[in-house]
């Protein structure tokens, strides 16, 4: 069996991938997908979690595994919103570089 | 009913009057734009002070236990509003409900020509006679401030009646700002009691010879409470050395000069001096103070009166001379009080304060007779009225006699009374006898400057082009009833009991043995005097040298130019420079001090206001480029913050998170 510290490493790491993607990448999609990288290192957190519920207590709690398909869907909703968003700033700027799209500033 | 318990009335006639005649519309106004309802306000206060004066010559009085208005409660104290009728009280009534209603009419001749301004006029001298009835019928000190900063106002603004004059504009202005010196004193004066006594009111100020003030206070405080109050008086009163604002109040109409700045409102100053009178009788110290100030600014004011060129300045000094002497008399009365049980000098003075009433509103009703009719103020100018304007001439004459003190004239007895009781008083204090030779060096200065004016106005030939008239009927009726009461008022000595027994019911608790003199005595007292006599003579003296100098031909009155008498005759027409002093005293201290705060304003409290605001706007300006609008950094940030507060939650706190 794989234990909890496996699951906690990989949503880590992914999470860890993620942040640096957000953090370094010029193209504003590339960012998109790394923030989708981390919800799934959080989607794992639970679900890892849940299914632990039963080796620390003998019974089962699906609430994890619950808030896991309600991350994924609203993940889903903020990806179109943010390609949607992404669209507009490509029409008015003509670039989704991020280092460009810094007028919102002092 | 008790009438005396309506005696609050007597300032709501006029007040109603001054509410009637400014908000009306014009065509309410009827006779002289408001005169009509200004001469039925004062007559309505006239008829009612009358009654009121009447009981308490029967002797019935109200002061403790009059019916009162609580005005403040505040946590353990109240301020009350109510009224104090005692004979002081009736004497003050007397004097404000007379002069003042003879005033109001006649200014419907004086003012005549003032065409729409006269509702202002009216209004404004309602005003003022109300609360000067308020401020005479005021049982507590805090009530009576109130009052004496009312009519300080109505002073101010009836001053500046011609405010577009620069000089009236700015007389104005220098009686308010001096009177207000005074004022200030006046307030410490009653606080410095409250904090002791925790009231302000007479009745418990005053009760049992004052026992519980006097058991509360310090002697010191007592001492330094009583001089301040005296020091509102020295501001109102216009003695020395804030007396120089009361000349410059000339400016004003002479109707206002002659209400507010001769019979009512200077006299204020004394009324409170006798008001304050069951304290300062604990106050030796004060006494003197009072009187010294008295005697100082008699003789001083005499002195400058004689170089007077303005008709009205002559009387204004002359006015500041008289309240010297009342108040004189009521410093050496203290000491009478407390020495010998006395109340003479006390009697003196309010007598006198009566008597000056009289006689000197009407000489600034003559002399408004005159200014009228010729159009100016300079005696210079004058000249040969007599003839032109018999009525005036004569009452004016009876005026003068009056203030000089010709027996059986009203100032004759009160003059008397006064400098016989500064006398008496030197018995305890040596003080009051050099007082008592400067009160006597100021009759003989009286009666010549007095005569000096009389001469140079209606005798000998006219020294300039007028086309003079005798005033309207409406004017001269005012100055006969005037001139009754200037030949008879002196005569109050003797009606009834006689005034000394009369206003002896003001003192209240003070212990005094009145002196058991049947009038006849009295009389036989002042006649038998040689000091009376020296006085005489000496007036006539004064009359007499006037005559030469100013009356007959052939006088060369350029020996005075030359010289040590010209000297001092430059001396007298710059006022002593007292007022030139006060002129350079504001121009390099105040105006100088001004400038320093200014400087400091400007540089010190600006500049660290200023300060902040541009050290924040350079903060702002240097930490606002952290705003870069690149969403990475920011994301950046809010992870390195993150993992800042995991590390310290994890391994820096003690016993993790």
């Amino acid at each position: 069996m794989i234990t909890i510290e496996y699951w906690l490493i990989l949503s880590s790491l992914l999470l860890a991938i993620g942040a640096y993607g957000v953090l370094t990448r010029k193209n504003a999609i590339v960012v998109l997908m790394s923030i989708e990288i981390m919800l799934n290192a959080a989607n794992i957190n639970l679900v890892a979690f849940s299914s632990f519920h039963v080796t620390l207590h003998g019974t089962r709690d699906p609430s994890g595994m619950v808030f896991a398909l309600f991350s994924i869907a609203i993940a889903a909703a903020e990806v179109a919103v943010g390609l949607a968003i992404l669209l507009s700033v490509y029409r008015r700027y003509k670039t989704i570089d991020v280092d460009k799209i810094n007028i919102l500033r002092w | 009913m008790n009438i005396l318990e309506w005696a609050w009335l007597i300032p709501v006639f006029p007040f109603l009057a001054f509410i009637l005649i400014s908000l009306l519309p014009k065509k309410g106004l009827w006779w002289e734009d408001g005169g009509g309802y200004a001469i039925a306000g004062a007559g309505g206060a006239l008829a009612l002070s009358v009654w009121v004066i009447w009981e308490v010559l029967n002797g019935h009085t109200l002061t403790v236990g009059a019916p009162t208005f609580d005005w403040l409660v505040i946590a353990g104290f109240k301020i009350t509003f109510g009224i104090w009728i005692d004979q002081l009280t009736a004497v003050m009534l007397l004097v404000v409900s007379i002069v003042g209603t003879l005033v109001v009419v006649y200014s419907g001749g004086y003012m005549h020509e003032e065409a729409e301004r006269r509702r202002r006029y009216y209004a404004e001298i309602m005003l003022f006679i109300s609360v000067m009835y308020g401020l005479v019928i005021a049982s507590n000190y805090l009530e009576m401030f109130i009052f004496w900063e009312l009519v300080g106002l109505c002073s101010y603004l009836l001053i500046g009646f011609w405010y577009e004059r620069p000089a009236a504009a700015s007389a104005a202005k220098r009686a308010f700002i001096v009177t207000r010196v005074g004022d200030i004193m006046f307030m410490a004066g009653i606080i410095i009691i409250f904090k002791y006594v925790g009231s302000f009111d007479f009745g418990t100020l005053f009760a049992n010879n004052a026992a519980a003030t006097t058991a509360a206070m310090p002697k010191d405080m007592l001492t330094l409470a009583t001089a301040l109050i005296f020091g509102g008086a020295i501001g109102k009163s216009a003695q020395f050395p804030l007396h120089e604002w009361l000349p410059d109040a000339m400016e004003g109409p002479t109707t206002v000069s002659a209400l507010i700045h001769a019979a009512t409102m200077v006299k204020a100053g004394v009324y409170l001096t006798a008001r304050t009178y069951p304290l300062l009788i604990h106050s030796p110290e004060s006494l003197l103070f009072v009187g010294i100030i008295g005697g100082i600014t008699a003789l001083l004011a005499a002195t400058v009166a004689l170089a007077a060129n303005d008709i009205k300045r002559v009387l204004a000094y002359s006015t500041i001379s008289q309240l010297g002497y009342m108040i004189l008399g009521l410093g050496a009365g203290g000491y009478l009080v407390i020495h010998g049980g006395s109340e003479a000098g006390y009697a003196a003075a309010t007598f006198h304060l009566m008597n000056h009433a009289f006689f000197k509103a009407l000489l600034f009703l003559c002399a408004g007779s005159v200014i009228h009719s010729v159009g100016t103020n300079d005696m210079r100018l004058m000249g040969g009225l007599g003839r032109k304007m018999p009525i005036t001439s004569i009452t004016m004459l009876v005026g003068a006699l009056a203030i000089a003190g010709i027996p059986p004239l009203s100032g004759f007895w009160s003059k008397d009374e006064v400098l016989s009781a500064v006398y008496g008083a030197g018995e305890f204090h040596f003080t009051f006898f050099i007082l008592w030779a400067m009160g006597v060096a100021t009759a003989f200065l009286t009666a010549f400057y007095m005569f000096r004016m009389w001469f140079l106005t209606f005798s000998g030939s006219a020294r300039s082009e007028y086309h003079a008239h005798e005033s309207p009927k409406i004017m001269t009726v005012p100055l006969m009833i005037l001139t009754a009461l200037a030949l008879t008022s002196g005569a109050a000595l003797f009606i009834g009991a006689g005034f000394k027994a009369f206003i002896l019911g003001s003192l209240g608790s003070i212990p005094v043995e009145p002196e058991t003199e049947t009038l006849g005595e009295i009389a036989s007292a002042v006649f038998t005097s040689p000091f009376t006599y020296l006085v005489l003579g000496l007036v006539i003296v004064g009359i007499l040298s006037a005559y030469r100098i100013y009356y007959m031909h052939g006088f060369n009155r350029t020996i005075f130019a030359a010289g040590i008498p010209g000297k001092f005759q430059k001396a007298l027409e710059n006022r002593w420079y007292i007022s030139k002093f006060y002129d350079d005293f504001a121009l390099v201290v105040v105006y100088g001090f001004s400038k320093l705060a200014d400087l400091f304003d400007r540089y010190v409290i600006d500049g660290v206001v200023n300060g902040v605001a541009y050290l924040g706007a350079r903060t702002g300006g240097v930490i606002r480029k952290a705003q870069s609008g690149n969403v990475q950094r920011y994301a950046s940030i809010v992870i390195i913050g993150i993992v800042i507060i995991l590390f310290f939650l994890l391994y820096v706190l003690p016993g993790g998170a």
